[in-house]
């Protein structure tokens, strides 16, 4: 309790209250801006905070991944368009509302869907992350190994919906990963002369450029303007009240989102979807969803937000990313020498229950921006992509450029822009490439430590029971996708 | 006929993509063998493990895509073909116009800074791809950014936005 007491006075600290009302603040702008979700966003800001105190950095990049979501949910509400993919259940029945003239009240549900799924969230988050913690200390280099191995692989299984391209991602960045001096030996791998790449390809380069250049460059070939801008009708607090007449569709939404949240790499896109089926099959009236019900917004958006604190249950305590946004989170949170794992919560008790009260926190002030300036925000979705384009490309170049002070360091985020740009054509998404470049080197790492320990026996990665359970559940990622169409053959044939 | 069909699949960015990859995980495999024992051990398992997944991705590519063209063989998209070659045509000038601008934006960094390559990103693509009626809007939009980002960075964050190979006012 004492730990969380210091937490409280140290976010009440003025200039971590100023990065987390910073970190409110980009956070919902970038989520206004379509694509441009908590990914891009932390990648555009990291260079620039690189040089702040760990735990305030980390308030403003939590707050940052949080209240993107809720950016994104006013463009979803105000113009049916997501501001990123977790937005898209609201889309469904937002939209429909503002056509009904019911804008005000959508918004107003959004924000308070904000508020409450985010507080319920993070108190689970604050209760159950020690718990976690205590099962995860049980880890040697082998189940640590595995543990990664799980990781990538369930990431390449579902981030996209198909297998092998996740795979070949995540190998890829896993290759990248072993580019620069080798941890063990102390041996210079692939970096073929080039000084830059010694230390490995840098993880911050190459997040701006396969997220911020990327999406630059696909939003550099359209002529339009990101969006067009509703009108505004209802009311604000007719939201705030209709929301708290479906308890129970809270409260289900809730537990949707954060079973979800805690299960590595299936993220906030499918709960929001899945809460929202959920409430459809419930109702008495189903045939009102999609055509501007208030509850198909109340659970989307509640187990949108309540999903975000599942997600950094297991990137925190186990190193498992939750969710693309958890994932770029967890490379930030290892740049500043926050390393997730069991022993990250009484090592770093201090950042990371700052973290929590702060994210708990951010909850409350959403709701307040929601009431007072939110629907002004929106407005930057008028902005055209020739005004966009070069703020997006200047703001995170200058981050990559002011790290090291290198226009080498611009030239390889304009490399990794390319290859995202390549990715996004080709049918890949470069998360599980970006993900195996932040888990590259524990995973290599650990491989290597497991051998020693095993005296080079493969057996250590079979011998324990965690180990087989890692084992079994990345088997199951593998074919877990496949089982889907084959069992639905088989009853079929039945019938 | 037949290489008319092989043509056709190579044309795909996918399929490039993967073949690229096949390269370079084969590369990367063949140039840890001189490393030690334990350097080469895990790059080479990627690498290895990497090639399987992209040799099966460009097979199934190979025989799902022939099947559903087969599929849809008698169908009259000529007019859908069109429209989306002209959106790819457009898309893609906009896409070579949008790296003309970045490279040389970047060149010119190289040279006299970073803040040059801020300048000639904000006045390039407003100029190439907005209403140049506007120009001078845009340059003076231009100016006051470059302003901006040079009194946040080079004066508050002490970042050395004017050193180039020209010069070197850090």
């Amino acid at each position: 309790m004492d730990v969380i007491t210091q937490a409280i006075t140290f976010v009440f600290q003025w200039q971590n209250l100023a990065a987390l009302l910073a970190g409110t603040t980009y956070g919902i702008i970038i989520g206004v801006l379509p694509g441009l979700g908590p990914s891009a966003g932390m990648a555009l800001t990291l260079p620039l905070v690189l040089k702040w105190h760990p735990a305030t950095a980390l308030i403003f990049m939590g707050s940052l991944y949080k209240c993107s979501n809720y950016g994104g949910s006013l463009t979803a509400i105000l113009v049916n368009t997501p501001g990123d993919a977790s937005n898209a259940a609201t889309i469904l029945d937002g939209y429909p509302m503002c056509e009904k003239g019911k804008g005000g009240v959508a918004l107003g549900i959004s924000a308070t869907a904000a508020m409450v799924g985010g507080t319920i969230g993070m108190i689970c988050l604050i209760f159950s992350a020690p718990f976690l913690a205590n099962f995860a200390l049980r880890f040697g280099p082998a189940e640590y190994f595995l543990t990664a191995i799980l990781a990538l692989s369930i990431i390449a299984a579902v981030v996209q919906g198909a297998t092998i391209k996740g795979l070949i991602a995540a190998g890829l960045g896993l290759m990248l990963s072993t580019v620069g001096f080798d941890v063990i030996t102390g041996h210079l791998r692939y970096t073929f002369g080039w000084e830059p790449i010694e230390d490995g390809i840098p993880l911050i380069q190459a997040l701006v450029g396969l997220f911020a250049v990327t999406q630059a460059l696909v939003l550099a070939e359209s002529a339009e303007s990101i969006s067009r801008i509703g009108k505004l009708a209802g009311g604000f607090w007719e939201g705030v009240i209709t929301y708290f007449k479906y308890l129970y569709a809270i409260i289900r939404a809730a537990a949707i989102g954060l079973f979800i949240g805690v299960l590595p790499a299936v993220g906030q896109s499918s709960a929001g979807l899945l809460a929202w089926a959920e409430a459809k099959r419930e109702s008495k009236h189903p045939e009102t969803f999609g055509n501007g019900e208030p509850e198909g917004v109340i659970s989307s958006e509640t187990a949108t937000n309540a999903c975000m604190p599942g997600d950094l249950v297991c990137t925190i305590a186990l190193g498992i990313p939750g969710s693309v946004g958890a994932a770029i989170f967890l490379g930030v949170m290892i740049i500043f020498g926050v390393i997730p794992g069991p022993l990250v919560f009484k090592e770093k008790a201090d950042i990371i229950y700052s973290l929590f009260v702060a994210l708990t926190l951010t909850s409350f002030i959403l709701f307040l921006v929601g009431m007072t300036v939110a629907r002004h925000l929106a407005v930057v979705t008028l902005l055209p992509n020739e005004i966009i384009v070069p703020v997006i490309l200047i703001v995170s170049l200058l981050g990559s450029f002011a790290i090291r002070n290198l226009m080498a360091d611009v030239m390889l985020s304009l490399g990794f822009g390319v290859i995202g740009y390549i990715m996004l054509k080709g049918g890949f998404t470069p998360v599980p490439l970006l993900l195996g470049l932040v888990l590259g080197e524990m995973v290599e790492t650990n491989y290597h430590r497991a051998l020693m320990i095993s005296g080079g026996s493969y057996f250590i990665f079979f011998s324990s029971t965690i180990s087989k359970v890692l084992i079994f559940l990345t088997l199951l990622s593998f074919v877990g996708p496949y089982l889907g169409p084959v069992w639905k053959k088989l009853t079929e044939g039945e019938k | 006929m037949e290489s008319l069909k092989m043509k056709e699949k190579l044309k795909l960015t996918e399929v490039w993509f993967k073949l690229v990859l096949l390269v370079f995980f084969g590369l990367f495999f063949l140039l840890a063998i001189p490393y030690p024992e334990k350097s080469k051990q895990f790059p080479q398992l990627i690498a290895i493990f990497s090639l399987i997944m992209v040799a099966i991705s460009l097979i199934t590519d190979f025989t799902r895509k022939g099947k559903v063209a087969e599929g849809i063989a008698d169908v009259d998209d000529t007019e859908l073909k069109v429209l989306d070659m002209t959106t790819q045509k457009t898309k893609r000038k906009r896409f070579y116009k949008a790296w003309t601008i970045i490279l040389l934006s970047t060149a010119i960094g190289f040279l006299g800074g970073f803040l040059f390559t801020t300048f000639f990103i904000f006045i390039g693509f407003p100029l190439f791809f907005g209403r140049r009626e506007k120009l001078s809007k845009n340059i003076f939009i231009a100016v006051l950014m470059t302003m901006i980002i040079y009194l946040s960075f080079q004066w508050i964050m002490g970042v050395p936005l004017l050193t180039g190979i020209f010069w070197d006012f850090s």
